[in-house]
Formats: structure tokens, C-alpha cells, sequence
């Protein structure tokens, strides 16, 4: 506990904006990126109009770009406007009045210094108190030079206020290179100082999934083996590599999307009650189901594992290309952009269920969901008239259309007694016509509130590359099974991912 | 009409939204969602068209089941009346569905009302917290009022529109509690300067928080023309989350200064009446806070030409610590409910400042 942590403000309590962090400075490494105008910076200023963040807080953007501080300022407000065209001036004004931009090479000490300099500079002048966030928005490459001169430069120490970094994904590259950073960024950070970003648990309906299951009493007495049939997780995005080409060439599906966001909701449908709702205890839990994933090994990979790769196809009747036709890809690439995974938790609670993991690109719509399928009735008492009743299925809507499902029979109206497949809806949108917060917003104000609840530890990371790693060899070390590519654009991907399915009556759920 | 029972008014509400199902096949369909019950009162024809209007914005916000009961006009009318109206105030995200809900306006004879209570809880959806908005004073022994509220989850009250706001809060404090444990009080007054008390306790974060056991005036400045209470209510709030004790007597009117005892000595808040242009915009301009110790500081809160800046100042050893401009939302009245609809648990810090000006007051006379 760090002296501004101990400093309480009677005032705040029972305000409903009582999730304001202590002053700090957010110190964002790659400002000149993407990631810094497109996400962070909406997010803290949708923070700042809902009174959420700091009222001392300062950002420092450091980038290799030389540009000035109000160049910096200029860009960031500009791809606000795009956004929210209604910000004025004086708005953006008070928004950015403790906005700073630092340009350096990452592996400069001097740099460092310079930095050093401006924070307290800050902590002087704006009250931000010693509190230091550093936001590593930059390729994963120069992730250890910032670190190691963060640590040299003293920058990780503790003294006045907190001290931590913020990592972003993609955590390592495999299991050597996440454990080589673990290793790394924990010989200059203690684990407390450090938030591994998935910005999948940002998002509300991730987080929906720990309050369904722990704040009703009516799902977890079926929430096993005894009750679910298998449970089928899938993110689905319409969008092919596009300008990511280069990055996604050397990751493929399994590490952009399985590693991370598939396995880290599969942790909170799979995952025990946790002692207590906070961070280690619920990180605890998530790492026992990682830890249980039972095994692949090269033999079973093929009879576990699909891979599959997009070649041209139609998108809302739109011809679009092939992934070895898209830039910046090698033609003869096996790049996998579908993978469907069937993983086993050895677990009391889960065992023999099969969890159906399955993301790719270019499929026919954006979806991402959980659907958990319940088994049959064990008895069909209206058999004369009904011949097959449909397995109950409860699905919780990650994106769009966050929200949930259950799918029941009902009697048909009449003299029979039909029976037909309702559903009983829930829609976030509707019952709440306040708009969910951007994960970016969750995620930044927790680690400003050094809530890491919602973050990745270190063992979680490492545990998640060694449960996919045999995966990721044996596809990259042999043939795909049916030559590349075996989709077609626009569709929902190989017909070899029926295989997994094992049984008669389960089948892929179309979105 | 149809003849009068809960079910003849379902009955309506059923046959307007199919009246009003997309006409074309592809179009956006029509959800009803309800996730309130919100029974408002109006007195009269004008306060009944201020809270109608009221209930729609609220649509927007909270889709719910909404019904407003005021008392007819003329005592020739009938007994009672009804007229249903429905609104889809928004779209769900991806433009699948409308998003509605309906209003019921029950206009009655003043007999009626008294008996009205178990009509309109038939009027309720099940299951979802009933919300009683009451404009005005509150007529604690009228029977439609007190069954009403005994079986709503919260009343809602306007403390500024009180004839009598010292007397009302000063009995409410004494009277509430007992005669309703379990239903929650809320203020529309408390939320209007929910933004003013986030401003002061901001003042106050991080390493400026060792102030706070310092102070040792605050004086508020409000529009020359209005009722001091926002300004007494918020310098309440602070003296309960600061622990302050009451050193003054007991007073009938809301005093220009107040006497308070903390930990490190005396606190004197004043109350400031100040010319301003625009009094009706919102009735608190400028807080100051003087604290004392080691390194005495001083606190201000002033607001811009800019309606919607505050300038959150701090001057400590004579030396500027900080000024930065902050935003300040003005909420409108209808979004002050709004607002106060997100949290269904019962807002402490209103519990506390309430007893705290029970215990200044006057005590009443009768309940």
C-alpha cells in the first residue's frame, strides 16, 4: 500500500462517482499509434465527461515521431472530433490542458530522464502525487527495451505513489518468449505493478458472465456435467486480415484470438465460485481451468483441432479476396484464419463436457457469443405428438446485441399438445438505455483504481500458452490436413469442424 | 370507454400496440420493456402537465410502466377516468426494435383518490420496484398517500418545492423513518447538487485530503432571491462525512452562518446570498474553503461565464496549488429523476444530511 492509497477522502463516500482514482500520470508508450487516438485516448475522454477520472491527471505520449506537444494535441483532437463531432473547444480544452508529448528512441536512457524530469515536474505543479502509470501501446519488440530502462531510470520504483504498466496484448509470441517477459518485466515490476490487458474482460457482458453465475442461484445448480451437454464459444468477425497482415502472417488465429480472449472466457463460464470478488482470488480460479485443459498432443491434434484459411468468396454480395490474395501475405501461406477447437477440463465439475472453441475471419457476420446446451429430457412423454424436443440452450451475447437467450419448448396453442422452440430474450440495449462503457474505459479506470480484477497474471498468461502451444507446433510444423484454403469467404467455415462435434445432435450454431 | 378495471386498461394498452405494429414486414418491430413502476401525483391541471411531460422524458431513460393520477377538475366529471398512451422513445443498438412503453393517466374525483390505491397497484407491473413521485408537500395522513407509499420502494420528493422546506425536512427527518422503515426516501433537491458535492470532495483527492481535518470555514454563495437550502443541505452533507458536530441552537429558518465543532477546532459555514444574472439556472455559484494547520489552504469552486466550467482552485501557503477548469452538467428536471432512478439502494449521505437538519430545526409542532 503506497502513502496516496492511504490517503482516504471522506467525501468521496456514497457519491456516485465514487470510482475516481487518486492524481496520477498516464504515461502512454507508441502515443503516435493507433491504439493511443482510436481507443485510449475516446476512452479517458469519455472517463473525463463522466467525472471518472482524476481531476489532477496528466498524459504524457512518448513516440519516436518528433513532433511538439500540440501537434500531439492537434492529432488526438481531430480523431475525437471524428468521433464525437459535438466537441467544442473549451471541452477538448479542459480535457487536455495536462497533455504532454515526449519524442525519444525507446532504447534512449536519455529519454528516460527526460521523462523522469517531466513526471515530477507534474507532481509538482498538477498534484498527480507520484502516481505513474506506464501503458505499453507499442509493438511487442521494444516492449523489453522500455522495461529494462523504466527499471534503470527508477521509473518502476515505488517511492512517492504507484508505480505500474499496463502490457499490451499480444503477451509472447509462445510459451518460451511470454515466460522470457514474465521473466523480464517482473525483474522490475512486482506482480502488483503490472496489468497483462485482454480487452475482451473489459467488456461488459464478459464481466455479465460472473454476475449471472454468481448472483442468481438458479444457473449454478446446472452449470455441469450432469445438466450441459457441451458448451460452444465462438467469436466471429466478417472482417478479413485487412492492414494486419504483417502481424497476423507470424500469428495466425490460435494466437490472436484462442490464446487470449476465447480461452479467457471460456475460464469465467468454466471457472469455480471464487472465495471472494477480488482479483487474485478470481485469478486463481481462471488458472485452475487453464491449468485442467487436458493435454493436445501431435496425435490427438487433428482428432481435437480444425484449422482452416479463407480463399475468395462474397460478403453482403460484395466479391472480396482470398487471404493469400490479401496484401502483404505470401501466396502459399498456411496461416490458419479458422480454427475450431473441442477442449476437455479434466475438473469434477466439467469433465467429459466438451467446450467447442471456434473463431475465424471472414465469416458471414460479427458475432461473438457463449451458448451453453443443456442435455435432453431423458423421457419424451408427448411422443405422439412431438418426435424430437430441441436441448435447452442459454446464450449470453458477448457482441453485438449484447444480452441473453434461452431457448425452451413451449406448448403450441391448440388441442394437441405440440410442442415448438421459443425464446425468452434479454438485450442489454433494452433494458438499459444507458450505453455500456468501451472496455478501454473499464480497463484504464481499473488499473488507475489498481483494481487488477480484470487483468491477466503472469501464471495465467504462461498457463494459456502451454494448453495451446502443441496446437500451434503441429500446425506450423505439418501440412494442413485439406489443402489451403478450405472456405470460402462469406461462409461459415470447413466442413471438417463437423467432426468435432462427435454426436448426432450437436451441430455448429449458425449466429 | 370501456367499463373500469385494471383489466379493461391492459386490455387498451394491448389493442394501441397492435395499432401500432410496423405496418410493412422487414420493418423494426416494437418491444414493450418495462423495468419500473413509477405512480406519479399532480395536484393540479399545471403540476399534472409539468410531471406528465416529466414521466415522458423519463421514458427515454428508464422504459417502465408509468402511471400519473390528478384529480379532476370539475366535480361534475366522472368518478374516474382513464386514458392510456404509449411511447418508444429509443432504438435497440443494432436498429432491430423500437424500444416502448406506456403511460396511464387516471383523472379522479378527490373522494375517489383516497380509495385509488389498490386500482393502481393492479396497475403495476409485477416483480420490478415501485417508484412514488410526489411534488409538494407530503401529506403524510392521506390514505392514498400513506398505502401508497408504505408499499412502494421509494417516494420520491422535491425538497425545493416544499411551501415550507424547514418545517417539511425537520418533520420528515422525525416522521419518515418511523412511519415507513422500509421505504426509501429520495430528494430531487439531493441529486440537483450531487455535482457540486463530486466538485468539493475532488477538491480533496489524493495528498490535498490531509486538508480536509483543517477546515475551518466554508461559505457558500447562492442567488440573491432563493432559498438557501441547497447550500444548507450541502454544507450538512460535509459536516456529516467530516464528522462536524452541531454547536449552534436550534433554528426555525435556515440561518445565514452555522456553528460546527471538529476534531481540530471551530468550522463557521456562511451562507452568501449573491446578485447573479441567471438564478434560475442553478442556485449555488461559488464555494470556498478555508482550512488552517501547518500550511493553511484555500479552496474555491467558482463558476465560469461558461456555464457548463467550474474553476476548481487551491491556494495552500499562499502559493497557487492547482486551477484547472472542470465541466459542470446542469441536469435538467427531467433528468434529475433520471438520474435518480439508476440506484435503487436508499443514498446514505441523504439519510445523514436529513437527521443532521432534523436535529437543527425546530422540532415540529404536529405530525
Amino acid at each position: 500500500m503506497t502513502t496516496a492509497e492511504l490517503l482516504v477522502n471522506p467525501l468521496r463516500e456514497g457519491l456516485s462517482a465514487n470510482r475516481v482514482p487518486a492524481p496520477c500520470s498516464l504515461v502512454i508508450y507508441g502515443a503516435s499509434g493507433d491504439l493511443t487516438s482510436r481507443k485510449l485516448v475516446p476512452a479517458l475522454f469519455n472517463l473525463y465527461r463522466k467525472h471518472l477520472l482524476p481531476t489532477s491527471f496528466s498524459l504524457i505520449g512518448v513516440s519516436r515521431s518528433p513532433i511538439s506537444d500540440d501537434q500531439f494535441k492537434q492529432r488526438l483532437k481531430e480523431m475525437l472530433k471524428q468521433e464525437d463531432p459535438e466537441l467544442t473547444d473549451s471541452l477538448w480544452n479542459s480535457f487536455s490542458q495536462n497533455f504532454h508529448y515526449l519524442a525519444g528512441a525507446y532504447d534512449d536512457p536519455k529519454a528516460y530522464q527526460s521523462l523522469s524530469i517531466l513526471l515530477d515536474q507534474k507532481d509538482q505543479n498538477n498534484g498527480t502525487a507520484g502516481n505513474r502509470v506506464f501503458y505499453l501501446s507499442t509493438p511487442p519488440n521494444v516492449f523489453e527495451d522500455i522495461i529494462s530502462n523504466l527499471g534503470t531510470s527508477g521509473l518502476a520504483k515505488e517511492a512517492k505513489g504507484y508505480s505500474r504498466i499496463v502490457i499490451e496484448k499480444p503477451f509472447g509470441h509462445d510459451l518460451d518468449s511470454a515466460k522470457e517477459l514474465n521473466q523480464k518485466v517482473q525483474e522490475v515490476f512486482k506482480e502488483h505493478q503490472i496489468y497483462r490487458i485482454d480487452h475482451y474482460l473489459g467488456k461488459e457482458t464478459v464481466q455479465n458472465l460472473l454476475v449471472m453465475r454468481f448472483a442468481n442461484s438458479i444457473f449454478e445448480p446446472i452449470w455441469n456435467r450432469e445438466n450441459v451437454d457441451h458448451v460452444q464459444i465462438t467469436a466471429a468477425e466478417e472482417l478479413g486480415v485487412g492492414s494486419r497482415a504483417g502481424y497476423y502472417e507470424s500469428s495466425g488465429v490460435l494466437r490472436d484470438m484462442f490464446q487470449n480472449h476465447l480461452f479467457q472466457v471460456m475460464c469465467m463460464v468454466g471457472m469455480e465460485p471464487p472465495v471472494a470478488f477480488e482479483a487474485n482470488a478470481i485469478r486463481d480460479e481462471k488458472l485452475k481451468i487453464l491449468q485442467s485443459i487436458r493435454p493436445f498432443t501431435p496425435e490427438t491434434v487433428s482428432q481435437f483441432a480444425v484449422r482452416g484459411q479463407y480463399g475468395p468468396g462474397f460478403l453482403a454480395g460484395q466479391k472480396v479476396p482470398g487471404y493469400r490474395e490479401e496484401k502483404d501475405v505470401k501466396p502459399q501461406s498456411t496461416t490458419p484464419t479458422y480454427a475450431a477447437l473441442k477442449v476437455f477440463l479434466d475438473t469434477w465439475r466439467w469433465h467429459g463436457v466438451p467446450f467447442l472453441l471456434r473463431s475465424a475471419k471472414r465469416l458471414p457476420k460479427r458475432s461473438t457469443e457463449v451458448a451453453i446446451q443443456f442435455k435432453e429430457p431423458p423421457n419424451l412423454l408427448f411422443k405422439d405428438n412431438v418426435s424430437h424436443l430441441s436441448p435447452n440452450v442459454l446464450v449470453i451475447r458477448i457482441q453485438p446485441d449484447e444480452g441473453m437467450t434461452l431457448k425452451f419448448e413451449t406448448k403450441v396453442p391448440g388441442m394437441t399438445t405440440e410442442a415448438r422452440t421459443v425464446n425468452m430474450d434479454f438485450r442489454y440495449g433494452t433494458s438499459f438505455a444507458e450505453d455500456a462503457p468501451e472496455a478501454y474505459e473499464r480497463l484504464l479506470l481499473d488499473c488507475m483504481l489498481g483494481d487488477a480484477t480484470l487483468f491477466i497474471r503472469g501464471d495465467e498468461a504462461e498457463a494459456a500458452w502451454k494448453a495451446l502451444m502443441p496446437v500451434i507446433t503441429h500446425w506450423e510444423t505439418t501440412q494442413p490436413e485439406t489443402s489451403f484454403p478450405n472456405y470460402e469467404a462469406g461462409s461459415w467455415g470447413p466442413a471438417e469442424a463437423d467432426k468435432l462435434l462427435e454426436k448426432p445432435w450437436r451441430q455448429w450454431r449458425r449466429l | 370507454m370501456s367499463p373500469l378495471s385494471s383489466l379493461a386498461i391492459e386490455h387498451d394498452l394491448t389493442e394501441l400496440w397492435k395499432e401500432t405494429k410496423p405496418a410493412r414486414e422487414g420493418e423494426p418491430g416494437l418491444q414493450r420493456v418495462y423495468t419500473t413502476n413509477m405512480v406519479a401525483y399532480a395536484e393540479d391541471h399545471e403540476t399534472g402537465y409539468r410531471v406528465e411531460r416529466a414521466l415522458m422524458d423519463l421514458t427515454q431513460f428508464h422504459p417502465g410502466r408509468y402511471i400519473l393520477i390528478r384529480p379532476a377538475m370539475d366535480g361534475t366529471e366522472a368518478p374516474l377516468r382513464y386514458y392510456v398512451s404509449g411511447y418508444c422513445p429509443f432504438w435497440t443498438q443494432q436498429r432491430e426494435h423500437r424500444v416502448c412503453c406506456d403511460i396511464i393517466k387516471l383523472v379522479a374525483q378527490k373522494d375517489t383518490i383516497e380509495n385509488l390505491y389498490g386500482f393502481t397497484f393492479s396497475l403495476l407491473v409485477p416483480d420490478l420496484p415501485v417508484e412514488l413521485w410526489w411534488p409538494g408537500d407530503l401529506p403524510m395522513k392521506n390514505k392514498f398517500f400513506a398505502n401508497m407509499a408504505e408499499e412502494s420502494n421509494r417516494v420520491w420528493i422535491d425538497s425545493s418545492k416544499f411551501k415550507h422546506p424547514e418545517e417539511s425536512l425537520a418533520r420528515l427527518a422525525s416522521v419518515w423513518p418511523k412511519r415507513f422503515p422500509n421505504t426509501v426516501l429520495g430528494d430531487m433537491n439531493w441529486i440537483r447538487i450531487q455535482r457540486w458535492r463530486a466538485l468539493i470532495a475532488e477538491l480533496f483527492d489524493g495528498a490535498w485530503s490531509r486538508h480536509l481535518s483543517q477546515i475551518k470555514q466554508v461559505t457558500i454563495e447562492y442567488g440573491e432571491g432563493s432559498h438557501p437550502l441547497r447550500g444548507f443541505m450541502l454544507a450538512l452533507w460535509m459536516a456529516d462525512k467530516l464528522n462536524w458536530k452541531y454547536e449552534g441552537p436550534r433554528v426555525r429558518a435556515v440561518p445565514e452562518k452555522l456553528r460546527f465543532e471538529s476534531r481540530s477546532g471551530p468550522v463557521e459555514v456562511i451562507l452568501k446570498a449573491v446578485p447573479v444574472q441567471d438564478a434560475k439556472r442553478d442556485r449555488i455559484f461559488a464555494i470556498g474553503i478555508l482550512t488552517g494547520g501547518d500550511t493553511p489552504g484555500f479552496f474555491t469552486l467558482v463558476r465560469d461565464e461558461n456555464p457548463h466550467v467550474v474553476i476548481a482552485r487551491a491556494e495552500v501557503d499562499h502559493h497557487e496549488a492547482f486551477s484547472r477548469a472542470v465541466t459542470f452538467d446542469h441536469l435538467h428536471s427531467n433528468q434529475v429523476l433520471a438520474e435518480g432512478l439508476k440506484r435503487l439502494e436508499p443514498d446514505k449521505t441523504w439519510d445523514a444530511a436529513l437527521q443532521l437538519a432534523g436535529s437543527i430545526f425546530e422540532k415540529p409542532v404536529s405530525f
